[in-house]
């Protein structure tokens, strides 16, 4: 028996072994791919590596990082990044979840709002931005100004004036990816069984009780889901926003992402650049490991 | 007077080191080199044979040279094969919009992979370039007889302005291609209707944009670029700048543009678009303001002298026969600032030295007085180049024709623009200019859209600035 066993422990090693040689090679791919870069990344952020003044490179340690606190436009490309990330997605998921459930009540021809729900999605932000900068929010000629001129009498700067360029890229974001949440959403309340609804029908529960304690316990795992993702999308956010503002006026649209690009590749200090995309990096993280600890935690119900 | 073949042949000579063959050289049989495109350019080697040198020396290099897709370099590409048949180097060209050429070009000058031999470079970007070596000092290349003919080549025929744009420390590092310079550009017919004339001075410029603005008839009195870019507000802020008094550095040789001309000069700029510009001029470029004049709706702008081709188009242009032209106007200081802008050659520093030299035959060719004509007047296309390089050639009655058809006044404007009011200290010359310049238009665009108000905006600006350029 105990032979046995060993040969087999043995075995197994072997096994083992094998495995590992044969996940090696995709395991060097993303390795080499994913992880080096960002290794480089952070050992780029340990130092002084600015184009514009050669004679100062080398290593700083966390320079950048004690530097960084004291940035000004740091912590406001952080606030607008925090802003632009919870009311992207708030508003993704409740008029995403508003139109799901609205969908859900066609008896016919669901699959036609899933098509239409899916083509601002497979459009690439970049054209998303410049659609709605040209077409819809520019002066004179843009859909949005030509409604608010004829109907209101009023002439708006969407993407001249600072607030309203905020708004203006928060509305292209949702524009743009609401119908993912409606999709997931939609999905997800077409598998919960009607026998509960019937039942609770017969015990009398409202139409608001019944969303409340059948509707969204049951669907809580995709809202979690969609939160998730969208949150992560959100802060990294960048095509549509450098599309349509380049991060103006002023710095009115700047997020963090933006910031960090605009010091690397146009101010060229690609130390203190990286510096801020790792700081981004652990925002996303921390970000995330909270969200996903509420989903296991059962919060948000 | 030059000779020129005006047929499409090209001679083939051997004997291109010798200048004194060049006359006889026109009594040779032409030998058809190669077929090229119906309705290209073709300029005759014999120009270029009087200069004393070799052109085949380094025969059989191939160079790439990056340009921004416009009409004065779409006319260099349309007669290069004349290079080509020339010196025996090919060229490539690769064409890169504006707004990506400089990270381009530094991308290759920083990786030290040479696959731009040369590009068109902004001068502002010289210092930054010299600071990492990343090209050539040129003054040995023009001292060269070898690979220069200095009385032919006449280097300082182009205007001191743009020769000392792309010079750091006293030393040619670029070699201009074109040049431009800021103008007024206004209405003529509005202008009569209101009874008034080109602004003297910018009071005079706010004065008569109270005059003339409509908007209800969408006409608005005045634009000037208001997108945010080193290039674009930071193209047209400095001048201001610099006529309210607007000093770059203090007495302890540090950046500041917190002082009271700097305040001043960006009040009037945010002052003036908010009250008379045509709405979303802050996020405008100079081919949007061309293009609002160009429809009417603009009373007069201040820009490129080089924009009066969008604004003769007679495809887009509604006001053709309209314009008038004039200088800056000036400030409280009584001085005007015109811009200083070139594009300009380099040689990339990380070529073979062949190469190197071989790209400096091509830099030679492109900025003659033999080029620049036949991309301008002489050019067969409908587009003519009205922003040559040199001072002579702005003088040629040819020039000044096609010039004239643009619209009165402009030749006059231009010229006394370029030669009277080029101010060395427009821009600050400093390699962390790239930093500079958009922490300063971010600034600036920030007080046309009204985010902060002129002095707040300066003081955040200085403060990135100076940590920008902490040493």
């Amino acid at each position: 028996m105990k032979a046995a066993n060993q040969t087999r422990g043995e075995l197994l090693k072997d096994e083992r072994f094998f495995a590992a040689l044969l996940v090696a090679p995709g395991l060097l791919v993303l390795l080499v791919t994913t992880t080096a870069p960002l290794v480089y990344l952070l050992w780029t952020s340990l130092h002084h590596a600015n184009l514009s003044m050669p004679w100062m490179n080398g290593f700083v340690g966390l320079d950048h990082y004690v530097h960084m606190l004291g940035d000004g436009r740091f912590w406001d490309a952080l606030r607008l990044t925090a802003i632009y990330t919870v009311t992207t997605v708030v508003l993704q998921l409740v008029i995403g979840l508003g139109l799901a459930l609205l969908v859900l009540q066609i008896p016919l021809g669901q699959w036609l709002f899933r098509l239409v729900a899916i083509l601002p999605i497979v459009l690439a932000p970049v054209v998303v931005g410049l659609y709605w900068r040209t077409l819809m929010l520019s002066p004179s000629f843009g859909l949005f100004d030509v409604f608010t001129t004829q109907v209101f009498g009023k002439s708006y700067n969407w993407l001249g004036e600072p607030t309203l360029a905020l708004i203006s890229v928060i509305l292209i974001h949702t524009w743009q990816w609401t119908a993912f949440a409606f999709l997931v959403l939609l999905a997800s309340l077409a598998s919960i069984p009607p026998d509960l609804y019937e039942a609770a029908r017969i015990d009398r529960a409202g139409v608001i009780d019944r969303f409340r304690h059948i509707t969204l316990p049951l669907i809580r795992p995709a809202i979690m889901i969609v939160i998730i993702m969208r949150a992560m999308v959100a802060l990294s956010a960048f095509a549509a926003i450098y599309a349509a503002t380049g991060g103006g006026p002023g710095t009115a649209t700047q997020i963090l992402n933006l910031y960090a690009y605009q010091t690397s590749f146009v101010a060229l200090d690609f130390g203190y650049g990286s510096a801020q995309a790792i700081a981004l990096l652990i925002v996303t993280l921390a970000v995330s490991a909270a969200l996903f600890r509420l989903r296991r935690r059962g919060g948000l119900a | 007077m030059l000779v020129r073949n005006s047929g499409s042949n090209i001679t083939r000579r051997k004997l291109l080191g010798h200048s004194a063959l060049a006359g006889a050289a026109l009594a040779m049989p032409s030998i058809l080199t190669t077929a090229r495109p119906a309705g290209a350019q073709s300029l005759s080697a014999s120009a270029f044979a009087k200069a004393n040198i070799d052109w085949k020396q380094f025969k059989g290099e191939e160079i790439t040279v990056g340009v921004i897709p416009a009409g004065y370099f779409n006319n260099l590409i349309d007669v290069v094969d004349t290079f080509e048949d020339l010196s025996g180097i090919k060229v490539h060209f690769d064409k890169i919009p504006p707004g990506q050429i400089r990270q381009k070009a530094m991308l290759d000058l920083s990786s030290k992979t040479g696959v731009y031999a040369t590009h068109a470079a902004d001068p502002m970007y010289y210092p930054l370039y010299v600071a990492n070596n990343w090209v050539e000092p040129l003054d040995a290349y023009l001292a060269d007889p070898k690979i220069t003919d200095a009385a032919w080549f006449d280097y300082n025929d182009i205007p001191a302005g743009w020769r000392g744009s792309c010079s750091v420390g006293g030393k040619t590092y670029g070699i201009p291609y074109d040049g431009e310079a800021t103008v007024q550009v206004y209405r003529k017919d509005v202008y009569e209707k209101a009874g008034i004339n080109p602004a003297e001075t910018l009071d005079q410029f706010v004065a008569n944009a109270a005059k003339v603005h409509d908007p209800s008839n969408r006409l608005w009195a005045a634009a000037l670029r208001g997108f945010r870019g080193a290039g674009q507000n930071m193209y047209i802020y400095p001048s201001i700048f610099r006529e309210f008094g607007g000093e770059w550095y203090d007495s302890n040789k540090k950046l500041v543009v917190t002082t009271e001309p700097a305040i001043k000069a960006l009040e009037w700029y945010a002052d003036l678009l908010r009250r008379y510009a045509p709405p979303g001029v802050e996020n405008w470029n100079w081919p949007d303001i061309a293009d609002a004049f160009g429809q009417g709706t603009l009373a007069t702008y201040i820009d490129a002298h080089n924009s009066a081709g969008v604004i003769n188009d007679p495809q887009k242009s509604k006001v053709i026969g309209k314009i008038g032209y004039a200088r800056w106007p000036k400030g409280p200081t009584g001085k005007r600032v015109t811009s200083i802008w070139t594009w300009s050659f380099p040689i990339n520093a990380a070529l073979p030295e062949r190469r190197k030299k071989a790209t400096w035959l091509f830099i030679q060719w492109s900025a003659s007085k033999e080029t620049q004509t036949a991309t301008s007047y002489e050019f067969a296309g409908a587009y003519k180049r009205t922003d040559v390089n040199r001072t002579s050639l702005w003088q040629e009655p040819q020039y000044r024709k096609l010039m004239d058809s643009y619209g009165d006044n402009f030749v006059e404007a231009a010229t006394a623009s370029f030669r009277d009011d080029i101010d060395p200290d427009w821009r600050p010359l400093i390699p962390q200019w790239p930093a500079v310049g958009e922490i300063m238009a971010t600034a600036v665009q920030a007080a046309l859209v009204g985010q902060a108000k002129p002095k707040d905006a300066l003081t955040a600006a200085q403060k990135q600035i100076d940590q920008a350029t902490r040493s």
